[in-house]
């Protein structure tokens, strides 16, 4: 069984999972990003509970009708939308007018309309066995059976959400990000809201065929939360959103297929579930855009809090040199003892300042300072002893306490901060210690 | 078929096991939904799923619940790992809160079902997961749920004091040198060994309408907090008699078999759904300008 990319798409087995997955991801991905910015992912968990009753309504009115598979897939959808629209003003009249914390509200719509709906299943358990099973693959999905008809079928749901948001688009940022503001420019917010509930029913219909009720949730907030961590513009969040759900629910079914044709041997057959299988790809690709995300993720921010750091230890050597003897050269060990830090970090930071030209070998291990490592030392005195002035004179903080603040401050302050401070303390000459202030230098 | 001395559970050891799991639901649920941690609940409902995958690679065994001790443990020990990770995405990664808890459980329990699904290879393990199956309940079960409720009890007893005071004044509580967060994970964990204690019963999801609805009957009914816990313990108990009996009801009478732990859910959502609406109309007619005494 080797198939190559192509056939995911055009085989007539293959190409509606993946195709139906790869909707139910832009979809996701697309509302997802509105569920998000108003934080109510959790909301997004409770209407894909709730959409399980009414699913399990729809089966049952169109089986007892003896309609065909096509039409009992739109009873389904159907039922599935009105009661997960339902629950959301269910949950907002408890919030409300009984006064339920919102998690207990939540949480209890979530628990009992599910219950409702297994309850309803279990009635079919031995009278309508094959309607019974195709209940629970809507906990967690079953793309293998779907169709062409899920394809058109999801293709225009999707479409109605892209067509929905991109007319609407002014509206969603101005009722996302500053509701009041809305209300006082004269918006429909109210209508606006119900809009994207709407629409995130949509989504959950969607996916309901492909992850499942109890798994649904977590394609509308990856995908969106991935998006987030890349860019500030909107426009952009939902263009990445769209296109992190597609891959994940491509990804997923790929996975799902190739892992269960491993697992399994001629004997046992393992089927990997593919709803699951999606929800890791696209919580896996979550983690990563976390963490590896330029300027948002982790480890960017931690390679520039190092970087600081870095560039921290540097200036502070340069002041210790200054300090210290700034005519015949300092040793390596002995500035080596005034810091906290690996004498091996030391040693490196000497050899940048070196190359970088604030300070200079005499001899081997000797440094001494070079006449513009001279001048940025003392411009960075000056800047620690003009911040201790500022806390010690004009803020009335402690002559003892102000050491420390100002060790951090020195690193940061901007000229045109300097320049303020200067003008505000009147050009001071000594600090609280009694030790002098370097004069403004001339920029290096 | 194991253990019991029936085939298939009798009425009574279904109601009371029912009844045990309802009483802890009571119990932690109050607190639970006090400090608003219903949705970490249902977060550790969830990922118990886990805790049974970790158990059967420990222990493999056809019986998927048959170490119920290192099934205990393994789910406090996720419950504690969940919580964990939702506060490293808080925290840490800086997202906000709701998509922190949802992203959490949600992957773990998606990471749950792939793998048991693979280690047992069964396809339909999920279900049963989700579901229960109150039909296969036996003595042990009994035993178990109701020494959870008893651990559930007596724990809440001896630190009650703690408990409320973290629950109403986490301020007060730091600076008179008790740690809320400690007796959140305390109770995280008691939420953990609950949802075991009922998970066979009921199945991992509608455990937590047995640990959020008896609270929000109870509190539509009384603001005093003893009375509140009292309450809920007393509806449980009801809830779970009637639910396992109309669910018999219908099988012998009409011949509809429902699962009994679905019907105990909408049983007490139908208690609850009443008692709104009674209490409404009571308060209307108390607060009425017209009322005669």
């Amino acid at each position: 069984m080797d198939f190559t990319l192509f056939d995911y798409f055009t085989d007539p087995v293959l190409r509606a999972p993946t195709i139906g997955s790869m909707l139910m991801g832009l979809a996701a991905g697309l509302i997802g990003v509105v569920v998000y910015l108003r934080k109510e992912s959790l909301l997004g968990e409770t209407l894909s509970h709730a959409a399980f009753p009414g699913a399990i309504a729809g089966i049952f009115v169109a089986s007892f009708l003896g309609f065909t598979e096509d039409i009992t897939t739109l009873f389904m959808l159907l039922g599935a939308g009105i009661t997960a629209f339902a629950s959301i003003y269910l949950v907002n009249w408890l919030q409300v007018k009984v006064r339920v914390p919102s998690d207990a509200a939540l949480c209890f719509v979530l628990a009992a309309t599910f219950g409702v709906g297994i309850t309803a299943a279990s009635q079919m358990q031995f009278t309508h066995a094959a309607e019974y099973r195709r209940m629970l693959s809507l906990l967690y999905g079953q793309t293998a059976t779907m169709t062409d008809f899920h394809i058109a079928l999801y293709g225009i749901l999707a479409t109605s959400i892209i067509v929905i948001l991109a007319l609407l688009h002014k509206e969603v940022k101005i009722v996302a990000f500053d509701r009041n503001y809305a209300f006082s420019l004269g918006i429909p917010v109210k209508a606006i809201e119900s809009i994207f509930f709407f629409l995130v029913v949509l989504a959950v219909i969607i996916g309901i065929r492909t992850v499942g009720v109890v798994l649904m949730s977590a394609m509308l907030i990856a995908p969106a939360v991935s998006a987030r961590q890349f860019t500030n513009r909107l426009s952009t969040v939902f263009l990445l959103a769209g296109l992190f759900g597609i891959c994940a629910g491509f990804i997923g079914n790929y996975l799902s297929l190739t892992l269960t044709h491993s697992f399994s041997s001629a004997t046992t057959r393992v089927s990997i579930p593919t709803g699951p299988t999606i929800v890791l790809t696209a919580a896996t690709l979550c983690l990563f855009a976390l963490i590896c995300a330029p300027e948002r993720g982790l480890a960017s921010r931690a390679w520039r809090i190092m970087l600081f750091r870095y560039r921290c230890l540097c200036e502070n050597i340069l002041k210790c040199i200054w300090r210290l003897s700034p005519e015949d050269g300092t040793l390596t060990q002995e500035l080596v003892k005034y810091f906290n830090t690996s004498p091996s970090l030391v040693r490196l930071a000497l050899h940048s300042l070196k190359r970088q030209g604030w300070i200079q070998n005499i001899s081997h291990q000797v440094w001494r300072l070079t006449p513009d490592g001279k001048i940025k030392a003392e411009k960075i005195v000056r800047l620690h002893r003009l911040w201790e002035v500022y806390l010690a004179d004009y803020l009335g903080v402690g002559a003892e306490k102000v050491h420390r603040n100002a060790e951090e401050m020195e690193h940061i302050i901007t000229p045109e901060l300097e320049e303020a401070l200067t003008k505000l303390l009147k050009d001071p000459k000594t600090d609280p210690h009694h030790q002098p202030i370097p004069s403004k230098n001339p920029v290096l | 078929m194991g253990k019991g001395e029936l085939s298939l559970a009798s009425d009574e050891l279904q109601m009371a096991v029912l009844a045990s799991v309802a009483i802890s639901g009571a119990l932690v649920g109050s607190f639970l939904v006090l400090k608003r941690m219903t949705m970490l609940a249902n977060a550790l409902s969830h990922t118990i799923l886990l805790g049974i995958v970790l158990v059967f690679l420990i222990n493999p065994s056809d019986d998927l619940y048959y170490n119920i001790p290192l099934f205990l443990v393994a789910s406090v020990l996720v419950g504690a790992a969940t919580a964990f990770l939702t506060e490293f995405l808080n925290s840490t990664l800086n997202l906000q809160v709701d998509a922190s808890i949802g992203l959490t459980f949600t992957s773990l329990f998606a990471l749950g079902i792939v793998l048991i699904t693979v280690l047992t290879r069964n396809a339909h393990i999920g279900t049963e997961v989700v579901m229960g199956n109150v039909d296969a309940l036996q003595r042990e079960d009994l035993y178990w749920a109701l020494g959870i409720a008893l651990f559930n009890a007596i724990f809440i007893y001896l630190f009650f004091k703690e408990y409320l005071i973290t629950t109403f004044d986490s301020g007060l509580a730091q600076v008179i040198g008790f740690s809320p967060a400690l007796f959140s994970y305390l109770l995280m964990g008691q939420t953990s060994i609950t949802v075991v204690s009922g998970f066979r019963a009921v199945g991992v999801l509608m455990v937590l309408a047995l640990l959020t609805a008896p609270t929000l009957i109870a509190r539509q009914l009384t603001h005093r907090f003893k009375r509140l816990i009292l309450l809920a313990c007393l509806i449980g108990i009801l809830t779970a008699l009637i639910g396992v009996a109309l669910s018999r009801h219908l099988l012998s009478v009409y011949g509809i078999a429902l699962s009994t732990g679905g019907v105990t859910v909408c049983v007490i959502s139908a208690f609850y759904l009443i008692t709104i609406i009674l209490t409404r109309l009571y308060k209307q007619s108390y607060v009425s300008p017209h009322t005669s005494s």
